[in-house]
């Protein structure tokens, strides 16, 4: 990776050096690649694993973009940390919603309110009853009305 | 050094410079010069006009709701409007009032101060902000006029995508306030990371500073889910996306949880700022060093991370996960220590101090004492098994009030009342500003202590009728609500009469070590005259020059006959 | 303890006069240095970035409810969104963040021109962006593929219904009974009939309100790289001094970021047959 010195001022801070034009379109180029090979790939069939290179692709992309481009790689590091900072607290809040909706139904599959245990009738959009838990189902049945 | 004389400030009225060492109150008096001023002591207290309006209308409707509780059935209003007054009651107190309040005021006028620095890093972005809070609260105003949103001030799906009431325009309004609060957020950040004074070290920063910029943290990174939240509500109810509705294959417990990722954390920039103030109190009157320094300003910015943890708790009951509930519920009990480490380090300050009981640690004494009890109760609220029971009843309404009111308020007041000297360069009448405190105290513990009490026998929130057993806490509950109304226009006159009538204020009335009292009294534009040196903490009284720790009050009686009110 | 090094600004602002140092009418009179001033405008970009991060993460955590919900409905509505048009839009939109960089190179290299022309063309590729997506927008409400109640358009071709009658923009009525048909058929992409249940109306919504969004935030970009553009033209920018430039490309970058990730989540993941 070439950088070009210059000899004009600059205030202090990353503007000090200047990366070449050259560089900046060797990362379009990659990019460009990684684009190319994340759509060949979407016309395969890897099942789950579909889901995960796409992300994966694309977080390189997104990594070029944010070191090179927005030139993270040569700045105040407290930049990066703002920026992962974000991610963080988003991956904070897409885990615990995460875990609340997948983990409905789990302890008491009645509690979820899914489905009536009088009736077996499962309430529109809600989890149907597994075959595991059909027969906590059935015991939580309450003892008909006289 | 002797306070500016105020008559004599240098002026320059016609050619548009400011001479940088007037005071800021006089340097400019056109109208014009307040409406576009970049000055963060201005801005501040644009903010605190509008603050304080909404204050009011918040208050209004707070006091409508407890005159329609104060007997059985309809007692002024019918229910429909009743559930537009609790709603906005809720939204115009947390959105135009809580969230702005003291970060926006007394946050805008002395954060760049104690630093060192002669304004916040974007001055421009600080008057967009106003406006922008402006036009926020313009249109949620406006939607009073519409028809008004009677859906609880947490919006919950699906009733208010079906809801026949001004949800887009309430919703909009919030939505723009939202930019206001995350630029000023944004602002203040910049501006500790890049603009301290030479000597102002990260471990030097005043308290205060260290609560504005957690709450700004919070700021930053909480109100953009807001924003998403809000959008996703509109589109809702105007395009029918679906996504919080089961009927199109949505989840309305999705709309809670993305409402609750930040009102949340918001409750913390409601009360760090408070907590921030109070601290400061509490070492000017004790006069000593803040004990656990270190702890406190960490306890600010774990508020701000752990925050961020627990919203669930407001979900206990809503249908989500048994594993999340517990989840969060072990978080919940996480965040409240470092509550109780700001609790224990403000008591250790004052033991074996030199007490001083003016107003503003009157304040302080009852943030202290109705933080406690309103953090206490939270500990109920985040147990599962209790919180069954307890949930949305008034025993939450009681919380809440005690941590948001008995909380932020009350460092509200007394911040008020502490810098107002060093805000308006006037004295204000103490004797008078205790007598307010004694009403807003006793009338805020006989407004709520009894809703401890009917919310746990059974009494809901937000509803317009109740059963008979209730009814004498309600009346109790209503007659301290104006107790507390009397306690807090009180307060207001002591702060707008000092304005006309107080005594002239000498540099450092309390005589304080704190930064922001090393400059003029009313500051100077560029506040201070030289960029100064730092070389002692904010608390080191025993560091501290005599002449820095010198209140004044000799020069002003000195200047004027008769002495100036100092209690 | 450290001396005050810098000339401070009151003394040199006392009595208008303007500060001896050269190329300071863009140092406004709060930095002591030009260095304080860039240093701050970076860091509030950045903190900007996290808050437009975690907007857009809000609707990125809805995607991955719903799509951990409803697999099935978005592998089949998913061929409905054209990769070519989507695949093109990426490149175009990467294209014009390397002309952003370029743009600020040469402002750091104080070639005004050439930063006149980089800031134009990452104009000119966010235009052509908009315009393919207007392309695919309309192609869709033609198909009727619009969320929530306006799913199922009549757009629907007659043979493709079987006759039924589809009203237009249904809406569910008060007692709740189900005014949205069973099952809707079209076209997609590829030219297969696919049958779509009706609650792929949920993945149409969340595709039209993360790309709107993201549209909205083109347009603004469109607008504040045009500001910059005419502010360049006009010479405001030195080498000592073109922040503007910088900001206005990292806005723009973090609105490539945005898209890096909503084409693959939109437009690639699914069954590929």
């Amino acid at each position: 990776m070439t950088i070009e010195r210059t000899d004009l001022q600059h205030p202090a801070g990353d503007h000090g050096l200047v990366a070449t034009a050259r560089f900046y379109w060797v990362i379009f180029g990659t990019l460009v690649l990684l684009t190319v090979l994340t759509v060949s790939a979407s016309y395969a069939d890897f099942g789950q694993a579909n889901i995960v290179i796409a992300i994966l692709i694309a977080t390189i992309k997104a990594s070029l973009v944010a070191l090179f481009f927005m030139h993270l790689w040569r700045g105040s590091a407290f930049h990066t940390v703002t920026f992962l900072g974000a991610f963080l607290f988003l991956a904070l809040f897409m885990l615990l919603t995460h875990d609340d909706v997948r983990t409905r139904g789990d302890m008491d599959p009645t509690y979820g309110g899914t489905v009536i245990p009088r009736t077996g009738q499962v309430a529109p959009g809600g989890a149907p009853v597994t075959s595991a838990t059909a027969d906590m189902v059935e015991t939580a049945r309450p003892a008909p009305l006289r | 050094m002797a306070a500016v004389d105020i008559e004599t400030a240098t002026v320059h009225p016609g050619d548009g410079h400011v001479a940088p060492d007037a005071n800021y109150l006089v340097a400019e008096r056109t109208l014009r010069s307040w409406l576009v001023t970049r000055d963060h002591k201005r801005i501040g207290i644009l903010y605190l006009a509008m603050i304080v309006l909404a204050f009011f209308l918040g208050g209004v409707f707070a006091l409508l709701i407890r005159i329609e509780l104060f007997a059985r059935g309809r007692t002024i209003v019918d229910a429909e409007t009743y559930h537009r007054f609790f709603t906005l009651h809720g939204s115009i107190m947390i959105f135009l009032f809580i969230i702005p309040s003291i970060p926006a005021t007394l946050g805008n006028f002395f954060l760049p101060i104690m630093i060192g620095a002669k304004d916040v890093a974007f001055p421009k972005l600080n008057l967009a902000s106003y406006y922008i809070y402006l036009l926020g609260a313009a249109i949620v105003i406006s939607s009073i006029v519409i028809g008004a949103v009677d859906t609880g001030w947490t919006f919950y799906t699906p009733y208010s995508v079906q809801s026949a009431s001004a949800v887009v325009p309430m919703t909009l309004g919030v939505f723009v306030l939202g930019f206001s609060s995350i630029l000023t957020g944004l602002n203040f950040m910049v501006t500790v990371h890049t603009m301290r004074a030479p000597g102002v070290t990260w471990t030097r920063l005043p308290l205060f500073v260290w609560g504005m910029y957690a709450t700004a943290l919070i700021q930053v990174l909480a109100t953009p889910v807001l924003a998403i939240t809000l959008l996703l509500l509109a589109a809702e109810r105007v395009f029918g996306i679906g996504i919080f509705d089961p009927k199109l294959g949505g989840d309305p417990i999705l709309f809670q949880h993305f409402f609750w990722f930040y009102s949340h954390p918001a409750v913390y920039i409601m009360i760090v700022p408070g907590m921030a103030i109070v601290s400061e109190l509490i070492a000017t009157f004790s006069r000593r060093a803040i004990f656990g320094y270190f702890a406190i300003a960490m306890s600010s910015i774990g508020l701000a991370v752990l925050g961020f943890l627990v919203w669930g708790h407001h979900m206990f009951v809503a249908g989500m996960s048994e594993f999340g509930t517990m989840l969060f519920s072990a978080l919940t009990f996480l965040v409240a220590i470092p509550s109780g480490v700001k609790v224990f380090n403000w008591l250790a300050t004052m033991y074996r101090g030199s007490i001083v009981w003016a107003s503003p640690m009157l304040y302080a004494m009852g943030f202290i004492f109705l933080f406690t009890i309103g953090g206490l109760t939270g500990l109920f609220l985040g147990a599962l098994s209790t919180d069954i029971h307890l949930t949305d009843t008034y025993f939450v309404v009681a919380h809440f009030h005690y941590v948001m009111m008995g909380g932020t308020v009350m460092g509200f007041l007394g911040g008020l009342l502490y810098w107002w000297p060093k805000i308006t360069g006037k004295m204000h009448d103490e004797a008078l500003a205790k007598v307010g405190f004694a009403f807003v105290f006793l009338g805020f513990n006989v407004t709520f202590l009894p809703q401890f009490v009917m919310g746990s026998r059974g009494m809901m929130r937000r509803y317009y009728d109740y059963r008979s057993e209730f009814l004498r806490f309600h009346q109790v509950s209503t007659v301290g609500s104006w107790l507390l109304s009397l306690g807090l226009f009180i307060t207001a006159y002591v702060l707008l009469d000092a304005l006309w009538r107080g005594k002239r204020a000498p540099r450092n009335p309390w005589g304080s070590a704190g930064f922001e009292w090393m400059t003029e009294t009313p500051p100077p534009v560029s506040n201070f005259r030289e960029t100064p040196v730092i070389t002692r903490g904010p608390y080191d009284y025993h560091v501290a020059t005599p002449e820095e720790l010198a209140t004044g009050w000799d020069e002003v009686a000195d200047d004027e006959p008769g002495q100036g009110d100092k209690s | 303890m450290t001396n005050v090094s810098e000339p401070t600004n009151t003394r040199a602002e006392l009595g208008g006069q303007k500060s001896a140092r050269s190329s300071s009418a863009f140092l406004a009179h709060h930095f002591a240095t030009a260095a304080q001033q860039l240093g701050a405008a970076k860091l509030g970009m950045w903190i900007f970035i996290a808050t437009e991060i975690l907007m857009f993460g809000g609707l990125f955590c809805a995607y991955s409810v719903w799509r951990g919900a409803e697999p099935e409905i978005f592998d089949q509505a998913h061929h409905f969104l054209s990769k070519p048009l989507g695949a093109a839009n990426t490149i175009v939109l990467l294209f014009s963040s390397l002309t952003a960089a370029l743009a600020v190179r040469s402002a750091g290299l104080g070639h005004r021109q050439a930063t006149s022309a980089y800031l134009f063309a990452t104009i000119a590729c966010a235009c052509v962006f908009l315009v393919v997506k207007y392309f695919e927008y309309s192609h869709k409400i033609h198909l009727g593929l619009l969320p929530g109640h306006c799913f199922g358009h009549p757009g629907f071709s007659e043979a493709m219904r079987g006759g039924r009658e589809v009203g237009t923009c249904l809406r569910l009525d008060a007692s709740d009974a189900p005014v949205m048909p069973e099952w809707l058929r079209a076209v997609d992409e590829s030219g297969r009939v696919r049958v779509l249940p009706p609650r792929a109306n949920m993945f149409f919504g969340l595709y039209f309100v993360m790309t709107g969004l993201h549209g909205i935030h083109v347009l603004v970009g469109i607008g504040v790289l045009s500001w910059v553009l005419v502010r360049n033209i006009r010479g405001s920018f030195s080498v000592q001094y073109y922040t503007p430039v910088d900001l206005a490309a990292l806005y723009w970058h973090l609105v490539d970021l945005v898209w890096i990730y909503l084409f693959p989540l939109l437009y690639l993941v699914g069954k590929p047959e």
